[in-house]
């Protein structure tokens, strides 16, 4: 085995794919998807405030002065969506006083109107007349000030002081610290869950993209027929090896870039920007030896379905083919989604640590519990350890059939030809 | 004489099939050599080995004047039977590539690749992707890529196949070139008519043997003697078939109006001449060296 060769190789690989258009639009359409559906949409959720003016029409006469009392605050802050109640007394006709209340609202005086029906106290129903019903935001926060209104009159005729009620039945807010080697941090409960969940897909979808890469571009060099001017030169072990090299740097390229983007809109400054957070509050952030534990699992990741995937591909002649049988390695990378529900839950668990240990699942699933809570050592080394020796069988394996697939054409191979190819020595 | 490839009875099957039935062949430096046969003979199977990209299930393939090594391999410059490139690259890039993998540096490689570029009328196309040019043009392109790291052995399996006239006359240059220079080429292919032009030595394989080996000429004065040309005073293709009815004649075809004909070995000409002029008024019979085509042929069904 020469080395070179494998990096003249490699080189080839990395330069076609890294300098074509394809890689730039499909490792920045991430990113730019990322922000678009959460920061853009937080950004302007939570920094605008919208502002409503209200026609309340209330046939019970109790909840339309009750809901104008209501103060338009929460945890002392102003609420983002403030509204101005113009309350009016049901007219004689109601059907002409909706038509005159839908009138105003088309001509643009009022924004909407509310009727309070005379059952609203026992039904619970409220209706809302509006040009759009999609301000979901501003309609969360009405509903909760009609409810509180509405809640608190009946508490009264049931002859209980609401205020008290409220004191006593106030909820228990739960305040979650992650607990590391740099200390104690206050973080969101729900972001470490989604944290782990990111990062696990982000690797997921790597591998899944570079390891179909692999197997496509083995079917080219074959239909393409410029296989045996390489072989001639490289032997199939350096250029299957060289490939993989290649492939495996560019997807690293990829993931790199989207772990950055994802460090960088985890950092503290940007996350303030971006959402509202109690004082003293986190997200979970990126370590440098996060990083470097997640890059070389990708690797680690990448080598073991790639093998499979460029036996896959020497052996078959067409895409179609291939894709029925790398359905087998899809499932691999698959089985570990069902899994991380159980492990998002508890991450140090026997289940967890067996499963992280299979070192078919242990690209991703170990990914997932560096995310969540950081293992003790011996596990993560015990983890690369398996896994190397695993990727050196499955290349010792793949790549007997990589040597004879490449240069067989026609027909498919059976399992027991492929059996063969494998056992075979020259 | 010095060889730069030499194979010592080797053999290859697969899955029981035998492709390559103990083959021996020797090719002198400075020379053409013809690997002839029809197609499934054992013509590639035996590059291939050569190239080491199968491996012998006995025998010994030796490459200039010593037991085959892998970096020999980069003195050989192998033009496969199944070639193509990849479309995507550009030129420039695509045969840098294939010098790189010879262990060439890319700085002495780019002045190489736009000498041999202008010399086949491609100048200024090295920026050009694969895919944009003519199917010919390609072909120019993986010559250069097979010559572009200056072997001393060139392997050509079917290289005029797909060629027009004008590509086919710069392949043949550049394999006279190869041989005045003292290198070897070898030149697998079904053509005869090619192949007797250009080829000193040649070995034809049938059905993985070898059934004919040596120097093109020597082969020909040995068996010359039963080789006939015969030209009537009119059109001898109605003849044909009672020419081929003779007892002497073991292969008669017709070409310009000639006829060609070859004899039994136990056959005399003389007689031959006596049972034609019964029913041909002969202008002139007289014996010629046989044609490579005629060799193949002959050799092929006698192997059978």
């Amino acid at each position: 085995m020469r080395l070179e060769t494998i990096f003249v190789v490699a080189k080839r690989e990395y330069l076609q794919r890294i300098r074509s258009k394809g890689f730039w639009i499909g490792t920045l359409i991430l990113p730019i998807f990322i922000g678009s559906v959460t920061v853009l949409p937080t950004l302007f959720a939570t920094k605008q405030s919208t502002r409503e003016t209200l026609v309340v029409v209330d046939e019970t006469g109790k909840v339309a002065t009750e809901l104008a009392a209501q103060p338009q605050e929460k945890d002392g802050k102003k609420s983002k969506s403030e509204f101005v109640f113009q309350l009016e007394p049901p007219g004689a006709d109601r059907t002409a006083q909706r038509a005159a209340l839908d009138r105003r609202v088309l001509a643009g005086t009022v924004d909407a109107w509310l009727w309070i029906g005379r059952d609203a106290l026992t039904s619970g129903e409220v209706e809302y007349h509006a040009k759009s019903v999609s301000k979901v935001f501003s309609q969360d926060a009405l509903e909760d000030m009609i409810s509180a209104s509405v809640q608190r009159i009946r508490l009264r005729a049931a002859g209980y002081d609401p205020d008290l009620v409220g004191k006593l039945s106030q909820d228990v807010d739960l305040k979650t610290e992650r607990v590391s080697a740099e200390g104690s941090k206050k973080e969101v409960a729900i972001a470490g869950a989604v944290f782990g969940y990111v990062l696990f897909f982000m690797l997921y979808v790597t591998l899944a993209i570079w390891g179909q890469q692999v197997m496509q571009g083995v079917l080219e060099e074959k239909s393409s027929r410029v296989i045996e001017v390489i072989v001639s030169a490289v032997q199939p072990f350096e250029l299957m090896m060289g490939k993989l090299t290649g492939i495996c740097l560019v997807g690293l390229t990829q993931f790199v870039i989207w772990l950055t983007t994802f460090a960088v809109l985890s950092l503290p400054g940007i996350v303030a920007a971006i959402a509202t957070l109690p004082e003293g509050v986190t997200l979970p952030t990126l370590t440098p030896l996060m990083v470097l534990n997640f890059a070389f699992l990708f690797v680690l990741g990448f080598f073991i379905f790639s093998t499979f995937y460029a036996a896959i591909g020497a052996s078959f002649n067409s895409m179609q083919e291939a894709q029925q049988v790398a359905g087998v390695a899809i499932t691999f990378l698959v089985i570990p989604v069902f899994l991380m529900l159980r492990i998002i839950n508890d991450p140090s668990s026997t289940f967890a640590v067996v499963m992280s240990l299979i070192p078919i699942f242990t690209p991703l699933l170990m990914t997932l519990r560096i995310a969540l809570e950081m293992p003790p050592l011996w596990q993560i080394l015990l983890g690369y350890a398996l896994t190397i020796g695993f990727i050196w069988c499955a290349v010792w394996v793949c790549a007997r059939i990589y040597r004879v697939g490449i240069l067989m054409y026609g027909k498919k191979p059976t399992f027991q030809e492929l059996w063969k190819w494998m056992r075979y020595s020259g | 004489m010095t060889t730069n490839l030499e194979l010592r009875d080797v053999r290859k099957s697969y899955s029981g099939l035998v492709a390559v039935d103990g083959v021996s062949l020797a090719v002198p430096e400075g020379s053409i050599f013809g690997l002839l046969g029809p197609n499934g003979s054992g013509k590639t199977s035996t590059i291939r080995m050569i190239m080491d990209i199968t491996a012998p299930d006995s025998g010994e393939i030796r490459l200039f004047g010593q037991p085959r090594r892998r970096e020999d391999l980069r003195r050989v410059g192998y033009l496969p039977e199944e070639r193509g490139l990849y479309p995507k690259m550009t030129v420039m890039d695509q045969l840098v590539f294939l010098g790189e993998i010879r262990g060439l540096k890319r700085r002495e490689l780019v002045p190489e690749i736009v000498r041999w570029l202008e010399r086949v009328q491609l100048g200024g196309r090295g920026a050009s992707k694969v895919e944009e040019l003519s199917k010919g043009n390609q072909q120019k392109v993986q010559l250069i890529g097979t010559v572009l790291h200056k072997p001393d052995l060139l392997i050509l399996d079917e290289p005029f196949s797909g060629l027009d006239p004008l590509n086919q006359e710069l392949f043949r240059e550049l394999l006279v070139e190869y041989r005045e220079q003292g290198k070897s080429v070898i030149l697998s292919t079904h053509g005869m008519e090619l192949a007797e032009r250009l080829c000193d030595s040649i070995c034809l394989i049938s059905k993985g043997r070898a059934i004919l080996t040596g120097e093109l000429r020597a082969i020909k004065r040995q068996l010359g003697g039963n080789s006939y040309r015969l030209v009537g005073d009119k059109d001898i293709e109605e003849s044909l078939e009672r020419l081929r009815a003779l007892p002497e004649i073991e292969q008669a075809v017709v070409q310009d109006g000639v006829a060609k004909l070859l004899l039994r070995p136990e056959a005399d000409g003389a007689d031959l001449l006596r049972r034609i002029v019964g029913f041909v008024r002969v202008h002139e019979f007289r014996s010629v060296e046989p044609e490579l085509e005629q060799i193949f042929l002959k050799a092929v069904r006698d192997a059978a």
